[in-house]
């Protein structure tokens, strides 16, 4: 008896613990928490990453399939832009969850602010040219584009 | 030193032979190499040379088989028994020279070999977190994945630090409390210590190493264009 009680007293709590994180994932657009913010920016980089590898993988074969650079380079001139959103105040190590942002990232805010500008003007070019289709042109914008991560990552990313 | 050192007269037996020896320094080189184009992200270079310590990786552990006598895994893997039997003879001063790896020196090489050649591995599956920058065989694998394989790729690293760092720690041990010279006779190939069952001839056959080296070149390059033909 004692046991079941326990049991069901957990099972709230844990329901308690659960419910505003679900509120929280329906709700992204008013401000996020500090701790959604920097699960969205990952996930939204990990989309990135993957469709720029999907898009190199392409370029590398013998017949690069068109439709397949351009969904990739819209994916990821789609995710570009968001990004910068997320990265509020106190969404750094701070936090408490595993995060590579680095602290300069709100103290030099303009610069880093500049790069993701940079970024979203570099996938937007990308994207204009997977829908043209000529391999040698995404091939060149695809480097460009890289350059772009990398700056950003060399200033503002741990781990790097 | 044991009295028996000092009564056998000199004279310098051949202990490594030169296809082990270049793979030595080639791989120093190589690995201090990797190091600076990977931190530099100069990643055209850093691929290069991984290619270049995949092909020695892959002549090694042909050279293991049919290389001269010390290279051969056969003469210097030995089991637990001898490596803790070698270990003792050394704690209490009774440290006989062996011809080639000792018993301990063999798994050092072992785990070494072995570290490197997960190292390579990953790296050949690793993605850059921009998911522009990868290793020729990364079109495998998922992002996610070839995300872990850099993770690996880099913890490999580390390791391979830690166990270079311990085997210059123990040539310099032996060096410094031994008395015995290892660090030139990877050099120039031959000891000049009278060692029990010294030989006068390796016997690496000079054909074989070709051989090896086409080998290690071919399946190195197929690898680096990524098992395309």
């Amino acid at each position: 008896m004692v046991v079941s009680r326990v049991f069901r007293i957990l099972q709230g709590a844990m329901l308690a613990a659960t419910l505003p994180a679900l509120a929280l994932a329906a709700a992204p657009a008013s401000a996020p928490s500090p701790q959604a913010a920097i699960a969205a920016r990952q996930a939204g980089f990990k989309k990135m990453g993957a469709a720029m590898k999907a898009l190199k993988a392409q370029l590398e074969a013998g017949a690069p399939a068109k439709d397949v650079m351009a969904n990739a380079a819209h994916t990821i001139a789609l995710t570009a832009p968001q990004q910068a959103t997320l990265f509020p105040a106190g969404s750094g190590t701070s936090a408490g969850v595993k995060t590579d942002a680095l602290p300069n990232i709100w103290t030099d805010r303009a610069n880093f602010d500049a790069l993701m500008v940079r970024l979203a003007a570099e996938t937007g070019k990308l994207q204009a040219v997977a829908t043209g289709g000529d391999v040698a042109a995404i091939a060149a914008q695809a480097k460009a584009t890289g350059a772009a991560c990398a700056a950003c990552h060399r200033q503002f990313r741990a781990d790097n | 030193m044991p009295p028996a050192e000092q009564a056998a007269t000199p004279r310098r037996a051949p202990i490594w032979d030169a296809p082990v020896r270049l793979f030595h320094w080639l791989l120093v080189a190589l690995l201090a190499f990797s190091w600076w184009s990977g931190k530099h992200h100069d990643m055209d270079w850093h691929r290069r040379s991984g290619y270049t310590i995949l092909a020695l990786l892959i002549f090694r552990i042909y050279w293991g088989f049919f290389g001269g006598r010390t290279a051969r895994f056969a003469q210097f893997v030995r089991g637990p028994r001898a490596a803790f039997a070698y270990a003792r003879a050394l704690a209490t001063g009774r440290h006989v020279a062996t011809p080639g790896h000792n018993p301990i020196g063999g798994w050092s090489v072992i785990v070494m070999l072995g570290s490197l050649a997960v190292m390579v591995c990953a790296g050949l599956f690793s993605v850059d977190v921009d998911g522009l920058e990868s290793g020729p065989l990364a079109d495998y694998v998922s992002f996610d994945h070839g995300r872990v394989a850099a993770a690996i790729h880099h913890l490999m690293f580390n390791l391979l630090l830690g166990l270079a760092a311990l085997h210059v720690l123990a040539v310099l041990f032996y060096l410094v409390r031994l008395r015995r010279d290892l660090i030139t006779p990877m050099i120039h190939g031959r000891s000049r210590v009278h060692e029990e069952g010294a030989v006068e001839d390796l016997a690496a056959s000079g054909w074989k190493a070709v051989l090896g080296m086409v080998i290690a070149g071919v399946c190195a390059y197929a690898i680096s264009r990524g098992l395309h033909f």
